[in-house]
């Protein structure tokens, strides 16, 4: 009895004692906060974000904005901000973000863009640059996963180390593969009989997987017959998404597509066998395709995998929530790997992918209030909690601590595969000139003409878009590389 | 009273009356024309934010040099004849049964069913048929595949696509040439018709000597409007096949909306927009012109 009085004297004792301790953490903090007042207290500001329609990481951004930092504001700042969010699809955004920015507008505060246009964004000194606020709040200078989050989506020029912006959603390129299908005993014992080799079983199967070896597997599921195709993925001229599929196919091989970081030459860079060979293979790859393969987006491509209508489809991790919906049937099992690769000349596999995903930015022209939020809240975003919060909603966070988080890989079934991708050797980004928009419409014509059938000669498709790109960069001052005399006569055909 | 005299002088009444109307189109039609016309001399991004370049018959140079270019002309000119070619017969057709049938019950109601398609947009209508061509869960295709003809894909497949859009701007636009041919037809003076029916000619020479010659100015009218507006067309197609597979679709109104507000190159986008506003009221004025040719060579007949 004594010994049970003693033991609950000693923990009444101690409790009193860990509440005065806290008491007085509490009040030092207070004062301490009292001390360096925020100058914001006290006042209601609203704040705009301009995002992508219909893309899960923009409004998750956006969302958490107003669930989370707003009382975080309201707690440590004293401050009232409410956010709204404002949003236009991926081809339309630029047009409203430059429209606004142009006329010195304060009306989108903080932009999510799409790290190409951060050189048609910086040059006119529509955004903020972002070391300055960086060498202040120190904190901001997160530890990337990888080099190429911070190139991708913070500089301009690449590798140039200014920064015009901060990483809001990485994004790579995934597949995702009906693992019931793999795992069907019959389909196994199909497949092995066919090409004597065992159909992919986990994960690890799909790591040094070829486009070679995955055709197999792709031709084994395309049975029209039955309603069902291997395979897919992006060919639509829409915005840049043939070109983010293109792309790919031409890094692996061992492709370049011009040189950006020194003379903007794209002229006998991009026309080169090796990518005309690149888009013969990523053109093939339709026949293993549902009908109407040329016209794929992201929509489609959702649409196709959830209905069951492909076997494999190739998609951004961003898009992993709708890709993997709560609703999906319940015999559909998905597993979230890597993308294929191709053997180079040498014998030696790559798979080098494009990066996607999205910066935030800040509007230039914003009020010293707005400023001063804006920075608050990018701070607030970079904290660990608020990152692994973003991951557990499904957005997909880029910085080291998150992504290396024990936790991290089984919080969703495509972030395994998220991280393997979003590696220095599997993902780069490509140009962001301030000519961007005038770049890229240009090849997404030449190569949906030459994916469709329209053209049969990839070189001379190739040429063309050389020709037009370097005669682009040329005219803007871009390049003091001239388009050669014989671009006159190269016509798309 | 010297204002009010001042005013109230013929001349200057007039120029009051119309003053409305000068300064709304001097607002809204000559300085934007200027001003497109001063853009097409440079070399002028939307987005970049740099200043624009000067850069002289540049960008009108370069559209003489766009091979591309001249090929979205071609299709826009195969586009134009096929669809006001098909809707004009169509519609022409259709209005005389129409117009022949007076006690028909449920005239009305057919009437106004028929002329539906034309009060739906072309991006509502764009997505409508998308979604019945689609090649898996489409309409169209469901109906193929039951008649044991297979999937076809309408928009992606290249020898298909063009006559896909084609059909949907007919279905659309045919109720305008009905209600055309119905406006038309109701000015033929109806002696001129009764006297026809008493001296027993034939249907075909009734149309050809009595009814075309006094429809034939409203007709013209309509074809005039449809000529123009189908060389306009750009949201249908957009909607629709965003000008593809490759460029199977791309009519020239496409491809300048491309260049404007996909490529924000608005030093090339102007200038090709002057061209075409050139081409407009070239054609307008052809059209014009060959319509009053025999008002005029009766007019000279008649003064002679």
């Amino acid at each position: 009895m004594s010994t049970r009085t003693s033991l609950w004297t000693w923990s009444r004792l101690s409790s009193r004692l860990a509440l005065c301790l806290l008491l007085g953490a509490v009040m030092a903090l207070s004062t301490s906060v009292a001390q360096e007042a925020h100058p914001l207290e006290g006042e209601s500001i609203d704040m705009t974000i301009l995002g992508i329609g219909g893309w899960v990481p923009s409004s998750l951004g956006a969302e958490m904005a107003n669930d989370l930092f707003k009382p975080f504001a309201l707690e440590e700042y004293g401050y009232d901000v409410t956010f709204t969010f404002d949003a236009a699809p991926f081809a339309a955004l630029f047009q409203r973000a430059a429209a606004s920015l142009a006329t010195r507008s304060n009306e989108y505060n903080i932009i999510i863009s799409d790290s190409q246009w951060l050189g048609a964004l910086s040059e006119p000194g529509w955004i903020v640059n972002v070391d300055e606020i960086i060498e202040e709040h120190p904190e901001l200078d997160i530890e990337w996963y990888s080099e190429i989050v911070g190139v991708g989506y913070q500089e301009y020029p690449m590798y140039s180390g200014i920064r015009w912006g901060f990483p809001q959603a990485g994004d790579v390129v995934v597949m995702f593969v009906r693992r019931d299908m793999l795992h069907d005993e019959a389909e196994r014992a199909a497949f092995l009989e066919e090409h004597g080799r065992e159909l992919p079983y986990d994960y690890e199967d799909f790591l040094e997987m070829s486009y070679g070896e995955f055709e197999d597997i792709a031709a084994f599921f395309t049975r029209p017959d039955e309603g069902l195709y291997g395979h897919a993925f992006q060919y639509s001229r829409e915005y840049d998404f043939l070109s983010m599929w293109m792309y790919p196919f031409m890094f692996s091989l061992g492709g370049d597509i011009g040189d950006f970081e020194d003379e903007n030459r794209v002229y006998g860079i991009l026309n080169s066998e090796v990518n005309a060979r690149a888009m013969e293979i990523n053109r093939a790859w339709q026949q293993y395709m549902p009908p109407g393969a040329i016209n794929f987006g992201i929509a489609e491509i959702i649409d196709l995998f959830t209905a069951g209508q492909v076997f494999s489809a190739q998609q951004w991790a961003a898009v992993g929530p709708a890709m993997i919906p709560e609703d999906l049937p319940e015999e559909f099992d998905v597993m979230v790997v890597p993308p294929p690769g191709l053997i180079q000349d040498d014998g030696s596999f790559n798979r080098l992918y494009n990066v996607g995903g999205q910066p935030w930015v800040i509007n230039a022209f914003n009020t010293p209030e707005q400023m001063r939020v804006a920075i608050d809240f990018m701070r607030w975003w970079y904290l660990p909690e608020t990152q692994m919060e973003y991951a557990r909603r499904g957005g997909s966070p880029s910085d080291a601590a998150t992504l290396n988080h024990p936790d991290y890989e089984d919080m969703k079934p495509w972030n395994r595969a998220f991280k393997f991708m979003l590696q220095d050797d599997n993902a780069r980004d490509f140009y962001r000139e301030p000519t961007y928009a005038q770049l890229l419409s240009t090849q997404q014509e030449a190569w949906h003409a030459f994916a469709s059938g329209e053209i049969d000669d990839a070189m001379n498709t190739l040429e063309w878009i050389a020709c037009e790109q370097q005669k682009i960069l040329f005219d803007s001052g871009a390049s003091e590389i001239r388009p050669p005399a014989e671009c006159r006569q190269v016509r798309l055909r | 009273m010297r204002v009010r005299r001042f005013i109230e002088r013929p001349r200057v009444f007039a120029l009051l009356l119309i003053a409305p109307a000068l300064i709304f189109f001097f607002v809204w039609n000559i300085i934007p024309v200027l001003t497109l016309i001063g853009v097409s001399f440079y070399n002028y991004s939307m987005v970049t934010g740099m200043p624009p370049r000067y850069i002289g018959l540049g960008n009108y140079e370069d559209i003489v040099y766009s091979f591309r270019l001249w090929e979205s002309f071609g299709r826009t000119l195969s586009w134009v004849v096929v669809t006001v070619g098909i809707e004009t017969v169509l519609g022409i057709a259709i209005g005389i049964l129409f117009w022949g049938s007076v006690r028909l019950p449920g005239r009305r109601l057919a009437l106004t069913l028929l002329f539906t398609p034309m009060l739906m947009t072309p991006l509502a209508a764009g997505i409508f048929f998308r979604l019945m061509y689609e090649p898996s869960i489409g309409i169209i295709n469901y109906v193929t595949r039951w008649a044991g003809l297979g999937t076809f894909s309408f928009l992606s497949d290249r020898s298909l696509a063009f006559a896909a859009v084609v059909f949907v701007d007919v279905w659309m636009w045919t109720p305008f040439m009905v209600l055309i041919t119905l406006a038309a037809l109701g000015s033929v003076p109806k002696a001129e018709l009764e006297a026809a029916e008493v001296d027993r000619l034939p249907w075909w020479r009734r149309l050809v000597t009595v009814v075309l010659p006094h429809a034939k100015f409203i007709l013209m009218i309509g074809i005039l409007l449809r000529t123009i507006e189908s060389f306009k067309t750009m949201d249908l197609v957009f909607n629709m096949t965003g000008g593809g597979p490759g460029t199977t679709t791309e009519l020239v109104a496409l491809t300048l909306w491309r260049r404007a507000f996909e490529a924000f190159n608005l030093g090339w986008s102007s200038a090709l927009a002057f061209i075409l506003l050139l081409m407009a009221i070239a054609f307008t004025s052809i059209f014009l012109f060959v319509l009053n040719l025999r008002r005029r060579q009766q007019e000279r007949e008649a003064s002679a």
